[in-house]
């Protein structure tokens, strides 16, 4: 009942705030979906690359061989089961695979060809994989202990994106946090000249709660421009498939959640919407919203490996761009699903953080 | 009934509230006085749940309905979707009521206006009529005549008495004398203590003319007291031995 009321009441205060609302959700996004044009060239610096073997013959001794050779140029990770590297390459967990032909240290055997597979979407490292392919072919005909004449053979999977096309989910996730960070903050701190009403007559609880439901539906907004703007640029994405708009909305809440709980902690006040501020640039340079996580600084990279926008970044720019199927990231949704429970149960606390206080 | 046993509530150092017991009640017009600081909004705040009581208990009935000192709405909504918002919220018996109380307060030219471009009156207004949307069976005002003009004063009395015939009427204001003549029961605070609780009718004014200057020469008794220079409340003998004024215990009882 009260929860209705105060949807209610969202609505009735979205009709009063209906230009700061289009600013928010229309032209922002607009904004920056039209700016992903001007991006056209990437700089990459690492990369995590899965060394499999090609066929059972292929024998440790082999593998730990080529692994140590790659590490001058990138970061080699062994992968026993070439099912388990795909898998990582299409989760972006590594950015290329390389297969280990057989019989590589065999003194009779005259050539190999090793495959380097990348996939088509990670558009930043599309150039890169054409050099490292020529540097691991140098590297490997200089490597010790292998005798054969070695080629490299590169293999492109997947649809090949353009760079703009690449960094539209980059841009909606940056909208979602944006929001998240920033305006619903804003609108908390409005909501200061109420609360005692609202705390008397129903209940903090239920008051964020309807904000936090209220403004996850409004969302789907930007994720409908997005749509527009890439029909508009005749990209090959997809902004309204099941599994970004699920990511999406979940990534918003659990976020709207985070600065939620920063405002009530913080009572409403300025500073509140400082620290948020503060929170959307430490997640935007922790996040890898733009470029992989393998191109980064290994400290930055850890740091980042235990950020869920991450997780959430990688899962929306692969249904966006490579419709996977939801299968492929089921246990992914799941701990977000978990962490947003979590930062809800951080909201709940901060709540009665703020009765104890008051 | 509303009750308090020997509330306290500390903010820090600061002792707001001092060992407050109170009943409030009874279809009765209760005003609660006292000058700036005394703990009355403190007060209100621990019966509306908005503040939590460092010490004591108290017990208060589902069916209260608040107006408070800085009125409290949504500011970027119109006055009918404030009306239409909170009614919704608090479960108004019915538009009927709502009209009722929409008329009563004189709101009705307002109702499609920001409520933040209220004028100081209207918004108090606004304030009271979300206050009286459930129809509480108690109604409790935090100075509820503040920006009021003369004749809307008279008017929201008027009403806040027939009011009071069916649910009891509990008001925090500085200024007894607007509320004189409808008062049922008066209590007195004292820098977080109630120093008065009683009926106008058994107070003997000790020769003031009205309730208003007996409540005045009461407060300053008290204030001389607490700085050791008087010698107790209005109409008492000199203070405890242990230099605190005295509690009115006299006037409590009826």
């Amino acid at each position: 009942m009260s929860l209705r009321s105060l949807l209610k009441k969202e609505f009735h205060w979205s009709k009063h705030n209906a230009l700061a609302l289009a600013f928010v959700l229309l032209l922002l996004p607009a904004f920056f979906a039209s700016t992903s044009v001007v991006f056209g060239t990437v700089v990459p610096r690492d990369a995590p690359v899965a060394v499999t073997p090609e066929s059972e013959e292929v024998t440790d001794q082999e593998l730990s061989i080529i692994t140590g050779a790659f590490e001058p140029f990138s970061d080699p990770k062994r992968v026993d089961s070439p099912e388990e590297a795909e898998r990582m390459l299409r989760r972006e967990s590594v950015y290329a695979i390389v297969q280990v032909p057989p019989d590589i240290t065999d003194p009779d055997n005259d050539n190999a060809t090793f495959v380097l597979t990348v996939d088509g979407s990670i558009t930043p490292f599309e150039r890169p994989s054409q050099a490292i392919r020529a540097i691991m072919a140098r590297a490997l005909n200089d490597a010790p202990f292998l005798e054969a004449d070695i080629s490299v053979r590169r293999e492109v999977v997947g649809t090949e994106n353009s760079l703009s096309e690449y960094l539209v989910p980059s841009f909606l996730m940056a909208i979602i946090m944006l929001f998240a960070f920033t305006y619903v903050p804003y609108n908390l701190a409005k909501e200061s000249n109420v609360l005692d009403r609202i705390r008397a007559e129903s209940s903090l609880e239920t008051l964020v709660l309807s904000k936090l439901i209220y403004f996850s539906v409004l969302m789907l907004v930007p994720i409908l421009v997005f749509q527009g703007a890439a029909a508009y640029f005749d990209y090959a994405t997809t902004a309204l498939s099941v599994g970004s708009v699920l990511t999406l909305l979940l990534t918003f809440f659990y976020l709207a959640a985070i600065s939620t709980a920063v405002m009530v902690l913080l009572r409403f006040g300025t500073l509140g919407r400082f620290v948020n501020v503060v929170i959307l640039l430490g997640i935007t340079a922790f996040s890898g919203l733009a470029f992989p996580v393998g191109y980064l600084s290994p400290v930055r990279k850890a740091i980042i490996r235990a950020d869920p926008v991450h997780y959430s970044t990688i899962m929306t720019r692969s249904f966006m761009l490579k419709d996977a199927e939801l299968s492929l990231f089921a246990d992914w949704l799941l701990a977000l699903a978990g962490f947003a429970l979590l930062t809800l149960a951080c909201v709940k606390l901060s709540a009665m953080y703020y009765r104890r206080t008051t | 009934m509303i009750e308090l046993d020997s509330v306290r509530k500390e903010y820090g150092d600061v002792v707001a509230v001092r060992d407050v017991s109170l009943s409030v009640g009874g279809g009765q017009f209760h005003c609660l006085v006292g000058p700036n600081g005394s703990g009355k909004t403190t007060v209100f705040r621990l019966l509306l749940g908005l503040a939590r009581p460092t010490a004591g208990t108290l017990s208060v009935p589902d069916a209260v309905g608040c107006g408070f000192q800085r009125p409290n709405f949504y500011p970027d909504l119109t006055v009918r979707e404030n009306l239409t918002v909170f009614a919704s919220l608090v479960g108004s018996p019915g538009r009927e009521w709502r009209e009722t109380v929409v008329d009563e307060l004189r709101l009705r030219r307002a109702m499609d206006r920001p409520a933040h471009d209220l004028s100081g009156g209207f918004a108090r207004k606004l304030d009271l009529a979300l206050a009286l949307l459930k129809r509480p069976d108690y109604l409790l005002l935090d100075e509820p005549l503040a920006a009021l003009d003369d004749v809307s004063k008279e008017r929201l009395l008027d009403f806040l008495s027939a009011y009071a015939g069916d649910a009891t009427v509990l008001v925090s204001t500085h200024h007894v004398g607007d509320f004189e003549p409808y008062t049922d029961r008066l209590t007195v605070m004292h820098e977080g203590r109630v120093v008065l609780d009683a009926r106008p009718e058994d107070l003997d004014l000790d020769g003031h003319d009205s309730l208003q200057a007996y409540y005045v020469a009461l407060v300053r008794e008290h204030e001389r007291a607490a700085r050791g220079e008087g010698h107790g409340p209005v109409g008492q003998q000199p203070g405890r031995s242990d230099g605190e004024p005295d509690t009115g215990q006299r006037l409590r009882g009826e």
